[in-house]
């Protein structure tokens, strides 16, 4: 294993184009120790980026909120900022991991890392958030929801960092909102289920909805053809039969220690319908 | 690398490997056999210390993460008037066990009491939601800091 320590984002885009393979960023270190641990890192050139100063803090800029990648989540949970414009992060992950974890874990990390049970895809999904993302040739933007395309596989190249990740500060004007973790106990669980939900209803019709899960696919994704159907339906409108017929196309619920498959589309139908009836 | 950081409110400084965790460089480097190991990967708290003043998991962090910043152990919160309180409180609720988890529950109390210190339940379980005693005496531990938070 080798270390490197670069001071800012110029030093480290001098760094990572050095290294030929095997990079891996250090930042809160609560999922990379885990891996060091199991002997998974050996060869890993790994690349401390928790001072990074380009990554760090919560503002607001124009009509949007920013959030630096080294953000960890109890500067999100505790933020000012965030319990007024988004409130939707700050009140449901309250839970996430444990106290402890909060402290360390950053929403980059968490990005990267790409899990599909990550508490917070699912959020940061039906709030379309856009990454920022910092490369030697200048930084790019990638909304969440193109940014995995495959287990634990998304689209950051060799040399590029998450920098930032931006989300519309009037993103919860005028709509309701759902978001629930199925998991064994309160703390300290991995999700069996996530449904987060986002909708607006205009004269008894749903104008627009935005419906994203997790832990029920390679990565968390949108519900788009889910989404699609419920759009300009009254509650009365909407057809259990045909609901379930186009979630069993979009989830691919698998069974393994925490639940079975079954469990968790039958689940996952629930909290939809829970939220849209 | 060298590393300074203050530890127990002394400046130290060692020659370590950056990425040795932070719980060994405490046992190993320090002596200070008070934080502990349980699960290693963060997820029973018996490792727990204050890092720059927050309860973190000293066994999925590296000694790199400690670089500038304040650690205080539960050696360190031992001597502090809150930590002799919990301490007093633990041991008048016949709170421990086998004592196995006892440290990170001391440090997360103390932490508690330092940030909030309300005499509320709910609040208490939260706090220490991230440390499991796997003795399950989880009554007792709440008792504990209730007492503790009353008494403050």
């Amino acid at each position: 294993m080798k270390f490197f320590k670069p001071a800012n984002l110029n030093d480290f885009f001098e760094i990572t184009a050095k290294i030929k393979k095997n990079i891996y960023f250090l930042a809160g270190g609560t999922d990379i120790n885990v891996q060091i641990k199991n002997n998974l890192l050996s060869e890993a050139n790994i690349i401390f980026i928790n001072n990074l100063p380009e990554l760090k803090g919560i503002y607001q800029e124009n009509d949007q909120i920013v959030f630096g990648a080294l953000t960890t989540f109890r500067e999100l949970i505790n933020s000012s900022l965030v319990k007024k414009h988004l409130p939707l992060l700050s009140d449901n992950l309250q839970n996430f991991a444990s106290p402890l974890i909060q402290t360390s874990a950053t929403i980059g990390g968490n990005i990267a890392n790409g899990s599909p049970t990550a508490d917070i895809m699912p959020l940061l999904m039906i709030l379309d958030a856009n990454l920022i993302i910092a490369g030697k040739a200048g930084s790019h933007q990638i909304n969440i929801n193109d940014f995995y395309h495959g287990y634990k596989q998304n689209k950051l190249n060799k040399g590029e960092v998450i920098k930032e990740i931006r989300i519309n500060r009037d993103a919860l004007t005028d709509v309701s909102t759902f978001y629930q973790k199925v998991g064994a106990r309160k703390t300290l669980t991995i999700a069996k289920v996530t449904l987060a939900g986002l909708m607006k209803i205009t004269h008894g019709k749903i104008e627009q909805i935005n419906l994203a899960v997790g832990s029920l696919n390679e990565y968390a994704r949108r519900l788009p053809q889910l989404e699609a159907y419920l759009t300009g339906k009254t509650k009365q409108q909407i057809n259990l039969e045909k609901l379930k017929t186009i979630l069993a196309k979009e989830i691919t619920p698998i069974s393994d220690l925490r639940s079975e498959k079954e469990y968790r589309f039958s689940v996952c139908l629930n909290l939809i319908r829970t939220f849209v009836e | 690398m060298e590393i300074k950081f203050i530890l127990n409110k002394k400046a130290v400084t060692i020659d370590v490997d950056p990425m040795k965790r932070l719980l060994d460089v405490l046992r190993e480097n320090f002596g200070l056999m008070g934080s502990k190991e349980g699960c290693g990967e963060g997820e029973c708290g018996t490792c727990t210390v204050l890092l720059d003043g927050k309860p973190i998991t000293s066994c999925i962090t590296n000694a790199i993460h400690a670089e500038g910043k304040e650690v205080l152990t539960v050696e360190g919160i031992a001597l502090e008037e809150d930590g002799k309180l919990l301490i007093e409180c633990f041991d008048e609720t016949n709170a421990v066990q086998c004592g196995f988890c006892f440290p990170g529950f001391l440090v997360s109390s103390y932490y508690y009491l330092q940030t909030d210190g309300d005499e509320d339940l709910e609040k208490i379980k939260t706090a220490l939601s991230g440390n499991i005693c796997r003795c399950t005496g989880y009554q007792k531990i709440f008792d504990s800091v209730l007492l503790a938070c009353k008494r403050k």
